[in-house]
C-alpha cells in the first residue's frame, strides 16, 4: 500500500518496516522513560539518540526523519536557547555579555538538555510513525483482543480524512463566492465563524447516521472473532524484545521513584 | 446501575461513529478557520460536542484519540498533549451534565471552566517536557513574564491560560450553537440531552 498523503507512513521493506508495531511502540515507551529517568545526565540520551539514528539510516528513512526533526526542533531551539539563555530564573554564571544582555550558562544547559530529550523522543516516535502503516497497527490491536469498536475509532478517522478535506475546500469556496468577508474587522470575522463551521458539522452529522446503520448491518457490535485481511507477522524473538523493553522502562521508572 | 453499565449506556454504535467523526472534525476545522485569521484554532470543537452529546467518558475518549491520531499523521508532539484533550472532553461532558450548555452565556462559563482545566493539565506537560516553550506565539508572553521576574511556572500558567481562553470560549459557544441547530431526530438519539436542554 502506497502512502496516499493522509498518513506519514513511508513505503519500504526494511526489517524495521516488518517489525511488529508493538515493538516499535515499546521502543518509544523505553525512550520516553529513559530520557527522563535514567541516571547519567545527557549520556544515556545521547547514546539512545545515536542508536535511533543508526536504526533510521538502516531502514532508509533517515532523510525524512532529518527533515521532520529539523522542521520541529529548529524553531523550538530558536525560541528556547535565547529565552532560557537570557531569562531563566536560575541563571548565575555569565558566559557572554553584549550591550546590556547576558547569556548565562545554566539557562543554555537547561535548554540544551530539554532539546536533547525532545529530539530523542521525537526521533523514536518518528521510527514508529514512518515505518508502521496504520492498517497494520489496527490488525495488531485486533489480534490482542481489543474490542473492534476501539480499533474502528483508530482506523475510521484516517479513512474519513480525505473526504472531509475536500468538503472543507468546497465550503471555503462556496462561502467566499458568497462574499465571506475574511478581511473585515474582528467582530465581522467572528460572526463569519458560524456560516463556515456549521455546514461542515451539520453535514457531518447526517453522515453519522448513515455510517452507523451501515456498521450495524455489518455486525459491528457482534462478539465473535473477526478475520482480518491484513496479516501482521510476529515472532517469539520480537515478543521477547518487546517485553524486555517494557521491563527496562519499568525498572527505570522504579529507579527514578526510589533513588 | 453499576458504573460499567452506565458507561455502556452511553456507547451505542452511533456514539462510536460520532467519536470518529469528532476526531476528524478536530483535525480539519483548524484549516477552515485559518481562513479568518483569528487567534483561535478550534481544535477541540469535536471533543466538546461529543462531551455534551454523549457524556464525559465519550468526550475524554474523543480528545485522547484525536491527539494520538494527530500524532500518527502529523506530528508526534501533538501526542504528548493527549491528556489535555482528554481533560477538555471530560470537563465538557461534566459541564453539560450540570446544565451549562443550556444557553449562550452559560456556554461562555463552560468555556472558561474548560480553559482552567486545560491549563491545569497542559502546564505540567509544557513545563516538564518542553521547559515551558513550545515554539508558538505564547512563548513571547512567557518570555515577557520571565523578564518581569516571574518564575517559569507562573509565566507558563499565564501564557497557557491567555492563549487558550478565547479559543475555548468560542469553541463552547459554537458547540452550543451547533447543538441548537441539530434536527430533533438526531438529538433524540442522545438520552443525556434530556437533562441538558
Amino acid at each position: 500500500m502506497r502512502s496516499d498523503g493522509t498518513t506519514l507512513y513511508i513505503e519500504g521493506s526494511s526489517p524495521l518496516h516488518s517489525h511488529h508495531p508493538f515493538g516499535k511502540l515499546a521502543l518509544v515507551l523505553l525512550t520516553g522513560v529513559m530520557v527522563y529517568c535514567a541516571p547519567g545526565g545527557w549520556i544515556p540520551d545521547a547514546a539512545m539518540l545515536a542508536l535511533i539514528i543508526i536504526l533510521t539510516a538502516a531502514s532508509g528513512i533517515f532523510p525524512a526523519v532529518w527533515k521532520f526533526a529539523l522542521r520541529t526542533i529548529l524553531p523550538l531551539s530558536l525560541f528556547m536557547l535565547p529565552i532560557h539563555g537570557f531569562l531563566n530564573p536560575d541563571n548565575h554564571t555569565p558566559l557572554l555579555t553584549w550591550q546590556s544582555m547576558t547569556l548565562y550558562r545554566e539557562g543554555l544547559l537547561f535548554a540544551g538538555m530539554i532539546l536533547l530529550q525532545l529530539t530523542t523522543i521525537i526521533t523514536a516516535s518518528l521510527i514508529f510513525v514512518f515505518t508502521t502503516h496504520p492498517a497494520d497497527l489496527l490488525s495488531a490491536l485486533k489480534n490482542t483482543g481489543c474490542p473492534p469498536s476501539l480499533a474502528y475509532l483508530f482506523g475510521s478517522p484516517l479513512l474519513m480524512l480525505p473526504a472531509m478535506r475536500t468538503r472543507i475546500n468546497t465550503i471555503q469556496s462556496a462561502q467566499r463566492s458568497r462574499g465571506l468577508d475574511s478581511d473585515g474587522n474582528i467582530l465581522k470575522r467572528i460572526r463569519a465563524l458560524g456560516p463556515l463551521v456549521a455546514p461542515l458539522v451539520l453535514g457531518a452529522f447526517s453522515e453519522i447516521e448513515q455510517r452507523a446503520i451501515a456498521l450495524e448491518l455489518r455486525g459491528f457490535r457482534s462478539q465473535c472473532k473477526q478475520t482480518s485481511l491484513r496479516e501482521v507477522p510476529d515472532s517469539k524473538t520480537q515478543q521477547i524484545l518487546r517485553w524486555l523493553m517494557v521491563l527496562t522502562a519499568l525498572l527505570l521508572l522504579l529507579y527514578k521513584v526510589v533513588c | 446501575m453499576s458504573l460499567s453499565k452506565l458507561i455502556k449506556k452511553d456507547f451505542t454504535t452511533f456514539t462510536w461513529v460520532l467519536i470518529a467523526m469528532a476526531i476528524v472534525l478536530n483535525i480539519v476545522v483548524g484549516q477552515l478557520v485559518s481562513l479568518l485569521k483569528l487567534p483561535i484554532f478550534l481544535d477541540s470543537i469535536g471533543t466538546v460536542i461529543v462531551g455534551v452529546l454523549a457524556g464525559p467518558w465519550a468526550g475524554g475518549l474523543a480528545g485522547l484519540l484525536t491527539n494520538l491520531i494527530w500524532g500518527l499523521i502529523s506530528s508526534p508532539v501533538a501526542a504528548a498533549f493527549a491528556p489535555v484533550a482528554m481533560a477538555i472532553g471530560i470537563v465538557a461532558g461534566l459541564c453539560a451534565q450540570y446544565g451549562l450548555f443550556k444557553n449562550w452565556w452559560l456556554a461562555i462559563i463552560a468555556g472558561l471552566i474548560i480553559t482552567v482545566f486545560n491549563a491545569v493539565v497542559a502546564v505540567p506537560i509544557r513545563l516538564y517536557m518542553f521547559g515551558g516553550i513550545t515554539g508558538s506565539g505564547a512563548d513571547f508572553l512567557t518570555a515577557y513574564m520571565l523578564n518581569l521576574g516571574k518564575d517559569l511556572f507562573g509565566s507558563v500558567v499565564v501564557s497557557v491560560f491567555t492563549s487558550n481562553v478565547i479559543d475555548k470560549v468560542v469553541t463552547a459557544v459554537l458547540a452550543w450553537g451547533i447543538l441548537n441547530a441539530l434536527p430533533k431526530r438526531t438529538l433524540s438519539r442522545f438520552p443525556r440531552l434530556a437533562s441538558t436542554s
